[in-house]
């Protein structure tokens, strides 16, 4: 173990929650409760709390459509999540966002579902914290699917040009949607492209929580100490398919069985329990507790008001109503 | 007090004005720093590189770029050189940047400017000639403005910097080029999005023109005084939000209209406005509604052609004549 045992048991408590989060999530899909899609990233809760864990409040977060792990490792609640999620009227984002997660309070300001146009704004985040002379630091996180988008390239040259506080972590699943990431990729990599611009760059593993979250703190280090960007890949495997209407038809099953045998939660339980950090039964008992927070926060959401037609047309522009 | 400056300088000098008097706002596009065509020429030398930013050819990134800054505390005024490039970042544009407030509950307002030219006739040809106003009007959460004068450049682009919401200024080349001169106040002064202003008063037939339609419309207008026509010609000067009641008071008064612009025709801001009128004023209408606007063609490269493609004083007293 190199993170402190106190350490490693918050972020295993984070991972358990993403899982809890998706997983009632499917559960309530199935039963008919909910219509909004899934879109899983089960087997990567590693790399989304990882990533998220060395960052403060003050630094800025983009993250993406897969799953709700950097959000609660930024620090999202199960119930800030299900209240948007629901559509209702006191949710982060008054039920206008759904998926499009936002808090303005922890600097999370919004995801972009149709792909890649946040990967310059997060250049644009970083830009203003440079221009404000803050020591703020913006994690752009993202899927290597997402990394083919066009304006991965000018992001990247400009985050470099200006020596901006930004750190790109690339968690490649594998999977590009319905594809396996070799039918859109020439390479293995991601990474290599971050040397084109001159930004420094590493392939990590994805599973082991301890080095996704060590990588994470030497790139948001060396954003935050000035020495401009940094990109982080980290090499996971999506055991979702890519939501919750895909069969999945395409996964190879001997790739899942592979990288099962690697499972981010199990790694970390195993670490935790030989360390003696916790014991089985209370490892248990972590884990009801997870789950009864994401069912009460299901609860409030389902409980709490709806928006009424009042309040379709506001919040378009900074008046009241529409032009 | 007023002075007497060309309508590039008015661009400047919003700019100018604004950067002193608040710090958040900075200059951000491709050659800003040298301004190709002038309207960010010289900020450099008061406001430093860092205030005016060149960026790299990549306008649907550097939209981004802006947005971000935006989310985070700065004023930005991005350049988008000319209006076809704007096309390469209508991703940015139409999908998120006036969708953003609304769909965060709220939470981000994004305080950019954005600056494009647009406008045909100066033989550039196909690629950075096109007037695409029309393509923005779908997309909601924007404000868009499309000044004709210096005090309205001025006194708009100052609206647009200190607005809370995405603005997209259209400033037409031969304005820009033309050196079309005006008087402005000394010292500050804004103008409020969504007033229109009557060019010219007249009883026959409301001509609304956008931009530098008006210099066509107001040259029509007194050719047609000749025939004994007396139209009346109103400049919107705001296309979101469009200030109907000026228009429509018009109209009342006219019982004509004919929309000009260098749009295509096409789904075009006459379009919208013709539908108005149809739907909310038909008892206005004492004859058809005329739209004046570009064919639905390429912008050719021959000077003949490129006449020829363009709505002027010809199609603006022929669409008049039409109805009356």
């Amino acid at each position: 173990m190199s993170l402190s045992s106190q350490k490693l048991l918050e972020l295993y408590r984070k991972m358990l929650l993403v899982r809890a989060m998706e997983e009632t999530h499917a559960k309530l899909l199935q039963e008919g409760k909910i219509q909004l899609m899934g879109h899983f990233g089960t087997g990567q809760e590693a790399v989304a709390v990882g990533v998220t864990g060395p960052l403060r409040q003050g630094d800025v977060l983009f993250g993406t459509h897969r799953g709700v792990g950097e959000f609660i490792g930024k620090g999202m609640t199960p119930k800030d999540i299900w209240l948007e999620y629901l559509g209702k009227k006191s949710g982060l984002c008054k039920g206008k966002g759904s998926l499009h997660l936002c808090d303005k309070k922890l600097n999370i300001p919004g995801l972009v579902s149709s792909l890649g146009a946040d990967f310059s704004m997060a250049v644009g985040t970083a830009l203003a914290a440079k221009m404000r002379k803050t020591d703020q630091v913006t994690l752009y996180f993202v899927g290597e699917g997402t990394c083919n988008q066009a304006d991965a390239h000018p992001s990247m040259c400009m985050a470099s040009l200006w020596k901006l506080p930004v750190v790109f972590a690339v968690c490649t699943n594998q999977f590009c949607e319905l594809s396996y990431m070799c039918d859109h990729y020439p390479t293995d990599d991601v990474a290599p492209r971050a040397a084109g611009y001159g930004i420094p760059n590493e392939v990590i593993d994805g599973q082991d929580i301890e080095v996704t979250y060590e990588a994470a703190e030497k790139a948001v280090e060396h954003a935050r100490s000035g020495k401009g960007p940094y990109l982080v890949e980290y090499k996971t495997f999506r055991m979702a398919t890519h939501f919750t209407g895909d069969p999945g038809q395409y996964v190879n099953p001997k790739d899942k069985e592979k990288w099962a045998e690697r499972d981010p939660i199990d790694l970390c339980r195993k670490k935790l329990l030989e360390a003696g950090v916790i014991t089985a039964e209370e490892e248990q008992k972590l884990r009801s507790e997870v789950q009864a927070e994401v069912d009460e926060a299901v609860r409030e959401g389902f409980a709490a008001a709806d928006p009424s037609a009042d309040d379709l047309f506001e919040d378009v522009y900074s008046g009241k109503g529409v032009l | 007090m007023t002075r007497t400056i060309n309508f590039m300088q008015a661009i400047n000098e919003a700019m100018a004005e604004e950067m002193r008097n608040d710090p958040t706002v900075f200059v951000f596009g491709e050659d800003v720093r040298v301004s190709p065509f002038g309207q960010t020429a010289g900020l450099v030398d008061e406001f430093g590189e860092e205030r005016v930013l060149n960026t790299p050819i990549a306008e649907n990134a550097i939209t981004g770029a802006a947005m971000g800054a935006a989310m985070n505390g700065m004023r930005p005024i991005l350049e988008l050189m000319f209006c076809d490039f704007s096309m390469l970042a209508m991703d940015q544009i139409c999908n998120h940047l006036g969708q953003w407030r609304y769909i965060t509950g709220g939470q981000y307002q994004i305080p950019i400017t954005i600056r494009t030219a647009v406008g045909a006739g100066l033989r550039m040809a196909y690629g950075h000639s096109q007037s695409l106003e029309s393509q923005f009007v779908q997309a909601p959460g924007l404000i868009l403005v499309e000044p004709s004068t210096p005090y309205d450049a001025k006194g708009l682009l100052k609206s647009a910097i200190r607005s809370d919401d995405p603005v997209v200024v259209f400033e037409h080349k031969k304005l820009i080029f033309g050196g079309v001169e005006g008087e402005v106040p000394d010292g500050d002064f804004t103008i409020p999005f969504g007033e229109a202003v009557v060019r010219k008063e007249g009883k026959d037939a409301t001509v609304v023109a956008f931009g530098f339609m008006n210099y066509e419309a107001l040259a029509a207008a007194q050719e047609l005084l000749q025939d004994n026509i007396d139209i009346e010609v109103i400049d919107p000067r705001t296309i979101v939000p469009l200030d109907k009641d000026t228009i429509f008071e018009s109209l009342e008064k006219t019982g004509r209209l004919i929309i000009a612009e260098e749009c295509r025709i096409r789904g075009g801001l006459g379009a919208e406005i013709a539908a108005l009128a149809c739907g909310e004023y038909f008892s206005f209408l004492n004859a058809p509604v005329q739209r004046v606007a570009a064919p639905m063609i390429p912008i050719p490269g021959s000077p003949i052609l490129e006449d020829l493609y363009l709505p002027n004083k010809d199609s603006i007293i022929r669409a008049v004549k039409r109805v009356l």
